[in-house]
């Protein structure tokens, strides 16, 4: 970990800062019970490519996690302006945000994989990355859900019992 | 990644609490059978309020000191962020607590989904005001010994016309330990690492002291450096006291109009709870209540959801699997223990009796009285994900059957084979009185509070 160059020192502090800042639970647009999250932030020299290379499997490697966590419906990491930046985006549930000390806690090692190679971030566990999310989260101006009252368990449910359903009615067919 | 701190607990680091420093009522049981009364102090003045402090800190009582008092009952006490302001606590050492308790329970109303009717709106007073300042809290064997402490508190601020009392309110042990609603209850608590309390049969393993008490290691491998100074925090913890009102006769109407037999009601009762009305768990005692397994603390609360992780037995959504998951969780990213707290919680009001149907009239409750030095991750976090929503169980917006904040479109599921019954319209069984958090510094901490007006730096106020 070497991007701890220009953090303010902890002694300014007057505040567990390790609890996200009050208002960071409305950080970003919701509709429904759904919430749209985006973050824009700037990439180290070089760390776009030792992103794409870090990342290159972790879709595979992280989907048992992602899938644990239960509420995060969609995410995604784009690389651009000349891989100087990266766009993070997601949709999650309402109460996703109460859950990110606990992921913090039980796997900080793959957070901090994500987001290593961006400018200044502190580590999923520093009591700076409320502040550092804050900064560089960016609200959206339009936010649309085609299910936004259905959360990642009920969908997953829904589709269990379709496809129970489905396979009841072949069976009464065939 | 130096800030990385191994998990794992070893004889070595078990920390010996500074028991004599710590008020008793954070780790000790409250007596059985107990009696009781809260008292909530508004302070006008800050050096009376002062004075009022000097005069009670003997009357305190450590943790070390619970089964050989010094007094007949004991007093515990505790700061609201108003109380702490009152006493002119230097504004650094304020703005150092954190957010959720500066706010006060009734400006985090949305996190707790206190709507409604539970709203802070319809609240008794003082609750939800700037007026709760100091709470007391006497608990004690019998009246003669509650009447002598509280002669004591009298005392402490007779000649303080600064002073004022502006709440009181008795309580109680019902007949057999058992809630309003008739079930046996208190018989879980999380296990303090190094508070050499006695530890029963199923209360987990121990748990990091920092959890529940400043100045300690916690679960995430910290030691909170707020408030301050260290003086004030050592051996400090915060509390959430919420006071609520029980609808006993809706409870037993509802179980009526669901059930078709005597047997069913209970049935479907202790599938709510989780728990059959002699404490017996459902997770040990799935079909029929089993009094003599409830009654012995060895087994009563020995259990795990290993082998119930269908819910088939003990409903996913039955209060105390809601508020207490143990390892129901274990297929999730959850770090349950960050979402603990100690219950001290008390009962008021009398029974409604037996094979009433209709609402006396009469003020029964409880007060929940949860202890955790981080309210956010702990009450609120239980209130808000666990309590009042369901999706972290696959239940959408199902809340906790007794507990809930019901809507007309409340349900209750309990799993079964081959269809899963699902109960509807539940009513509100618990409506909220009303609450609000609490600071409960150690001894050395009250007599740093009590003798704030030797510093030159004192604010005027």
């Amino acid at each position: 970990m070497n991007a701890t160059a220009t953090q303010p020192t902890t002694e300014t502090r007057t505040n567990d800062t390790k609890t996200p800042p009050a208002g960071m639970q409305d950080l970003g647009l919701r509709l429904g019970q759904a919430r749209e999250f985006t973050m824009i932030l700037p990439l180290k020299p070089g760390g776009a490519q030792n992103m794409r290379n870090r990342l290159k499997d972790y879709a595979t490697s992280a989907v048992h996690l992602l899938d644990k966590v239960a509420s995060v419906h969609d995410l995604r990491f784009v690389i651009f302006d000349n891989d100087t930046r990266l766009i993070f985006a997601s949709t999650y549930d309402g109460g996703f945000e109460q859950y990110i000390k606990d992921f913090a806690t039980i796997i900080p090692d793959y957070i901090d994989k994500e987001f290593q190679d961006c400018e200044g971030y502190p580590g999923v566990k520093s009591p700076e990355i409320w502040d550092y999310i804050a900064r560089y989260q960016q609200e959206a101006i339009v936010f649309y859900s085609a299910y936004p009252d259905a959360s990642v368990r009920q969908v997953w449910k829904g589709q269990r019992v379709l496809h129970a359903f489905d396979q009841l009615l072949d069976q009464a067919q065939s | 990644m130096e800030t990385q701190i191994a998990p794992a607990i070893t004889a070595a680091d078990v920390p010996s609490l500074e028991v004599s420093d710590i008020q008793a009522t954070v780790l000790r049981p409250r007596p059985s059978p107990y009696k009781g009364e809260y008292l909530i102090v508004r302070i006008e003045d800050a050096a009376q309020g002062r004075e009022m402090l000097r005069r009670l800190i003997p009357h305190v009582a450590p943790a070390d000191n619970w089964w050989t008092p010094t007094l007949p009952g004991w007093l515990a006490i505790a700061f609201s962020f108003q109380g702490l302001k009152a006493l002119d606590l230097p504004q650094r050492s304020l703005d150092s607590f954190p957010n959720e308790f500066r706010e006060g329970m009734a400006a985090r109303a949305s996190i707790l989904n206190d709507v409604g009717n539970n709203a802070p709106a319809n609240w008794e007073y003082p609750f939800g005001t700037a007026d709760m300042h100091v709470a007391l809290a006497i608990y004690s064997k019998d009246d003669e010994s509650l009447e002598m402490v509280l002669e004591r508190a009298r005392h402490s601020h007779r000649d303080l016309p600064k002073i004022t009392v502006v709440y009181r309110m008795k309580f109680s042990e019902l007949p057999d330990g058992r809630n309003p609603f008739g079930f046996r209850d208190g018989l879980h608590n999380p296990q303090v690492e190094g508070s050499g309390a006695p530890v029963h049969p199923g209360s987990g393993s121990a748990i990091k002291a920092g959890e529940f008490i400043l100045g300690y290691r916690d679960e995430e491998g910290e030691i909170a450096a707020a408030p301050e100074p260290e003086v004030l925090r050592r051996n400090g913890t915060f509390i959430a006291f919420r006071k609520f009102h029980t609808n006993v006769a809706a409870f037993r109407r509802y179980l009526r109009e669901q059930a078709s037999s005597p047997q069913e009601e209970e049935l479907i009762a202790a599938k709510m709870v989780g728990r059959w009305r002699s404490g017996a768990p459902l997770v040990l005692a799935p079909e029929r209540d089993e009094p003599k397994l409830g009654a012995d603390a060895t087994r009563n609360n020995d259990f795990s959801y290993e082998n119930d992780m269908q819910g088939l037995k003990c409903p996913f959504s039955a209060h105390i699997r809601r508020v207490n998951p143990r390892d129901a969780l274990k297929n999730d990213l959850v770090a349950v223990n960050s979402h603990l707290f100690l219950r001290r919680g008390t009962n008021y009001g009398s029974p409604l009796p037996e094979g009433s149907f209709e609402d006396d009239g009469v003020e029964r409750g409880g007060v929940f009285l949860l202890i955790g030095v981080h309210l956010k991750r702990q009450f609120e976090f239980v209130q808000s994900q666990w309590v009042t929503d369901g999706n972290f169980i696959g239940h959408g917006t199902e809340q906790d059957p007794i507990l809930g904040n019901q809507s007309s479109e409340a349900t209750f599921t309990i799993p079964k084979r081959p269809i899963r019954r699902r109960l509807h319209g539940l009513p509100q069984f618990i409506s909220v009185r009303g609450g609000e958090y609490f600071f409960m510094p150690g001894l050395r901490a009250l007599n740093w509070l009590a003798s704030l007006d030797h510093k030159p730096a004192r604010t005027q106020k």
